[in-house]
């Protein structure tokens, strides 16, 4: 098994994917960065427009910034299982490995590896940045308080649990880009939607989960929304990043491969 | 060696593999041709236990695909030239199967040393040539130093320097002790190089049968006349061997010329005279126009 994970991961290391895929995450770090530097506690129309960095809610948005990208992680699970139908590298796969469900783990543990690492990098980024700018601000420069070990240890977590979630669904439709558009389509539109309109099912979906360990609860001072407790949302992710692993796994080990 | 055992695979309501049932045998290399469509890249695809059979049974040294300990090191295959991310490079390609089949990572520069890809072993796989995939599929059957060696279609897309060289591979890998069935459906390609042939239409096996068998046949005339009696007395009296097949007589171990001559003794009339090719290529051109004309492949091939 071993050896198979280390197969995987250098599948991962010897395409540029992967290096996209950081870029376009860290970026969006980076903007949830930029709108926190640039409206916490700054008078807009008279208004404050975000509360000012000694809120502890201003400080877990700088945090939580680092999970803007988690997307993104989904997206790479993704590619690393429809991208072997795509190009067909699935066939030597099992060729090497007849014992496809090992195939299958070994690709579930790598890139849940890989996604934990991919949280890590950016957690170092958005604390590279957050810390200066909230003590130029004047705000806590404490990464124990406010819940920040919690939001930055979820961040690595829920970057993990996506990938599997990203594998899973890559498995079940095997087609790149329709996986991607249903990916991006769920969580940025459908799921978005369904929080705001019945919030007590949106607590319950995936984007839900992510809130609730990295505890964004409400963008921009906005309503609170309903939001499970982290212990609450680490379980509700695990369990979709491992039923999204087992449809994986199921709907892949019997196929004909033509 | 490879048995394969009344094995047969629908899709739906197309039968691409019905009944088929042939061996290859260590130390020889085993052609499976058959025209396009007829069900050889399924077979070998359940071979490798790619494909789940409807019924039967296809093993290598009498077990299946899937129940191997380490199949890399037993069984080579390069299915099509088409598994390969554009992206990755030829060594990282050959890298991830060593990795995955704990096989040692000096094996990589061997493989490539051998298919004579070092040079372009660093570049990725998008910017290569057909025949600089195939010679990478290759590379990556020869990895494990394996056995038994299954190739689907090995020569398409080299150029003909690439394909004496596949052959010279295969009859040294042969040679060796190893078991090579190489599928095609260009006759010229393998005939040069297989010693057994398996030939499929329609997912059924028309012929199985060892080439020197086939070629005994082979540079023959045929000939066609109503003084059949008559001529063949003459022929044979000239040293001529005959056989009379469908109408015509086969005559081998004379020139056309001296047949003429028979004729002319004999008072024979002759309505056709004609080189006979060789049994092989007769049978697969036939088999290709049945296919084409959608006719249900002949058993054995009458000619004609």
């Amino acid at each position: 098994m071993i050896r198979l994970i280390q197969a995987e991961l250098l599948k991962i290391r010897s395409t540029r994917m992967w290096l996209g895929m950081l870029a376009l995450s860290l970026g969006f770090t980076l903007l949830g960065l930029g709108f926190f530097i640039a409206l916490a506690g700054v008078e807009m129309n008279g208004q404050p427009g975000l509360p000012p960095v000694t809120d502890p809610e201003t400080v877990r948005g700088f945090y939580a910034s680092a999970s803007g990208g988690v997307l993104f992680m989904m997206i790479l699970g993704i590619i690393g299982i429809t991208g072997e139908y795509r190009h067909q590298t699935i066939t030597q796969a099992f060729l090497t490995t007849p014992g496809r469900n090992r195939v299958l783990i070994a690709k579930l543990i790598s890139y849940s590896l890989f996604g934990a690492a991919f949280g890590v990098a950016n957690v170092v980024f958005t604390v590279a940045i957050a810390l200066p700018a909230l003590a130029i601000k004047g705000g806590s420069t404490s990464l124990l308080d406010h819940d920040v070990p919690i939001i930055l240890g979820g961040t690595v977590l829920a970057m993990a649990l996506y990938a599997l979630v990203g594998l899973g669904l890559g498995a079940l439709i095997r087609n790149q880009v329709a996986a991607i558009i249903v990916a991006v389509g769920w969580t940025q539109l459908v799921e978005s939607l369904l929080t705001v309109l019945v919030p007590s099912v949106g607590q319950w979906l995936p984007v839900g989960a992510v809130r609730a360990i990295t505890r964004v609860t409400g963008f921009g001072g906005g309503a609170e929304l309903d939001t499970l407790p982290v212990w609450g949302g680490t379980l509700l992710l695990l369990g979709y990043g491992l039923a999204f692993a087992a449809i994986a796994t199921v709907t892949t080990v019997r196929r004909d491969i033509t | 060696m490879i048995t394969i055992d009344g094995l047969s695979k629908s899709f739906g309501s197309v039968r691409a593999v019905d009944g088929l049932t042939f061996s290859a045998q260590p130390g020889t290399v085993t052609g499976f041709l058959g025209p396009n469509g007829a069900g050889k890249t399924t077979t070998l695809r359940m071979l490798l236990g790619l494909v789940t059979p409807t019924s039967g049974r296809a093993l290598i040294d009498g077990r299946p695909y899937a129940e191997l300990e380490r199949p890399a090191e037993l069984v080579g295959a390069a299915l099509e030239a088409t598994g390969f991310h554009p992206g990755r490079s030829a060594r990282n390609h050959l890298r991830v199967i060593c990795a995955a089949a704990g096989l040692p990572v000096q094996r990589v520069d061997a493989a490539l040393e051998l298919t004579g890809l070092t040079e372009a072993a660093d570049r990725g796989v998008g910017g290569f040539s057909l025949g600089m995939r195939q010679r990478l599929a290759l590379a990556a059957a020869v990895l494990g130093e394996p056995e038994v060696l299954i190739l689907d279609e090995p020569a398409n897309g080299l150029d003909p320097a690439g394909i004496a060289w596949l052959r010279s591979l295969l009859r040294n890998l042969a040679d060796g002790g190893c078991t090579v069935l190489v599928s095609s459906h260009v006759l010229s390609e393998v005939e040069q190089t297989v010693d057994h042939v398996v030939i499929v239409a329609r997912g059924r096996l028309v012929r199985d049968v060892a080439l020197a068998e086939l070629m005994h046949d082979h540079g023959g005339l045929r000939v066609r006349t109503a003084q059949a009696a008559e001529l063949t007395a003459e022929l044979e009296r000239a040293g001529a061997s005959v056989r009379t097949d469908d109408g015509r007589l086969l005559v081998t171990g004379v020139s056309a010329e001296r047949i003429g001559q028979a004729a002319l003794d004999a008072r024979a009339v002759l309505t056709e005279l004609t080189e006979e090719r060789s049994g092989l290529e007769e049978i697969f051109l036939q088999l290709t126009r049945d296919e084409m004309l959608g006719a249900e492949p002949a058993g054995t091939v009458a000619g004609s």
